[in-house]
C-alpha cells in the first residue's frame, strides 16, 4: 500500500538525489573480496594445521577449522578490532563464518548491563539464533530430499 | 575497568597452554611432508615387501599420467595398493570424475591388485610419513604394514 506522494515530498526527493552521496559498490565489492578472502586463508592455514598436527583428515578437518574461526572472530570481537575490520570490509567481514562468532559475542557485550543471565543469556543468540535455526531446518529439508531420492533410486 | 588486564592475561595464558599442550602430543613429523603442505615433493614409490617395489614404480608412473593430477605417492602392502595425489587447482571441480578415471584406469591394467585410492591431503602426509620411516633399517616391515592398514582405516573414516 504505496500512499501517493505529495508535490513536496516528489520535489524533496529530486533535490536529495542530487545531493546523496554515490555508493562505491564496487570499490565495497573489492574490498570484501580481499578481506573475505584473506578471512579464507587463515582458516585455510586452521584446517591444515589440524589435518598436519592432529588425526583429521581434509573431509573431517572442516568441523574443528570452523569452531577454530568463530573462536578467533569472537577473541577480535571482545577486544574490539572485528568491528574496525567490519566496518572497513561490510560482507566480506560477515558472510565468513566468523560474522556468526562477531554477531554472538557483540549481542553478549551489548546486553551485559542487564544481568548474566536474562541479559547475556537471553540475548546472546539474538542475531545467530536465526543462523542457527535456519541452518538447521534447511539441513533437514536438504537430507529430507536426499532421503527421499534415494529411497526412489533416482541417484 | 582496573579488572581488564587480568582477564586478558587468564585469556592468553589458556590460548597459549592449550595450544602448547595440543602441538606436543603429536609424533614426529618429517622434512619432506612439512614441505609438501606449500609445494610438490613427487615422492618416491615403496613397497613393504623389497621385490614389490617395481610394481609400486609402474602404478606411479600410470597415475601420473592422469593430466589433471600432480604428486604422486604410492605405496603398496601386502594386500592393497595405497595411491595418494593431489590434484592441479582449478581441477579440483572434478575431483569425483578423476578418481573414477584413475580407479578405472588401475582396475583395467592391475585387475588382480586392490587398490585404494585417495585425492586426500591427510592421507597424501600420511603415505610420505610411512615412506620415510621405511627408509630407516629398524622400521620393520610388519610395522610399515601395520601403519598402512592404519591409513587405510583413516581414509575410509567420514566425519
Amino acid at each position: 500500500m504505496a500512499k501517493q506522494k505529495s508535490p513536496e515530498q516528489k520535489r524533496y526527493e529530486k533535490i536529495e538525489q542530487k545531493h546523496e552521496a554515490k555508493r562505491p559498490v564496487v570499490k565495497n565489492c573489492i574490498k570484501a573480496f580481499f578481506v573475505g578472502g584473506s578471512i579464507c586463508l587463515v582458516g585455510q592455514a586452521v584446517s591444515y594445521f589440524y589435518m598436519y598436527y592432529f588425526h583429521f583428515t581434509e573431509q573431517t578437518a572442516g568441523n574443528p577449522t570452523v569452531a577454530t574461526m568463530i573462536f578467533f572472530a569472537m577473541l577480535l570481537t571482545g577486544f574490539g578490532v572485528y568491528d574496525k575490520i567490519g566496518q572497513f570490509a561490510g560482507a566480506g567481514s560477515a558472510v565468513p563464518i566468523t560474522g556468526f562468532g562477531n554477531s554472538v559475542i557483540s549481542a553478549a557485550i551489548e546486553h551485559r548491563t542487564e544481568g548474566f543471565v536474562l541479559g547475556v543469556g537471553g540475548n546472546m543468540f539474538k542475531l545467530a539464533g536465526s543462523v542457527i535455526l535456519f541452518g538447521v531446518f534447511s539441513a533437514f529439508v536438504v537430507a529430507l530430499i536426499k532421503t527421499l531420492l534415494l529411497i526412489w533410486g533416482v541417484i | 575497568m582496573k579488572r581488564k588486564p587480568i582477564v586478558v592475561y587468564g585469556l592468553l595464558v589458556l590460548v597459549i597452554g592449550s595450544l602448547l599442550s595440543g602441538c606436543n602430543q603429536g609424533e614426529k613429523t618429517s622434512e619432506e611432508s612439512r614441505s609438501s603442505m606449500i609445494q610438490s615433493v613427487d615422492p618416491e614409490a615403496t613397497a613393504v615387501k623389497k621385490g614389490d617395489h617395481d610394481v609400486a614404480e609402474k602404478v606411479k608412473k600410470d597415475v601420473q599420467s592422469v593430466p589433471a593430477i600432480y604428486d604422486v605417492a604410492v605405496i603398496k602392502g601386502k594386500d592393497e595398493i595405497l595411491v595418494a595425489y593431489k590434484v592441479k587447482h582449478m581441477q579440483r571441480f572434478h575431483m569425483k570424475k578423476i578418481e573414477g578415471e584413475i580407479n578405472k584406469r588401475l582396475e583395467k591394467k592391475y585387475p588382480k591388485e586392490n587398490f585404494i585410492v585417495s585425492s586426500d591431503f591427510k592421507i597424501f602426509i600420511e603415505a610420505i610419513e610411512l615412506k620415510d620411516r621405511m627408509e630407516d633399517k629398524d622400521y620393520s616391515s610388519k610395522d610399515a604394514e601395520e601403519r598402512l592398514k592404519k591409513i587405510i582405516k583413516f581414509k575410509k573414516e567420514r566425519t
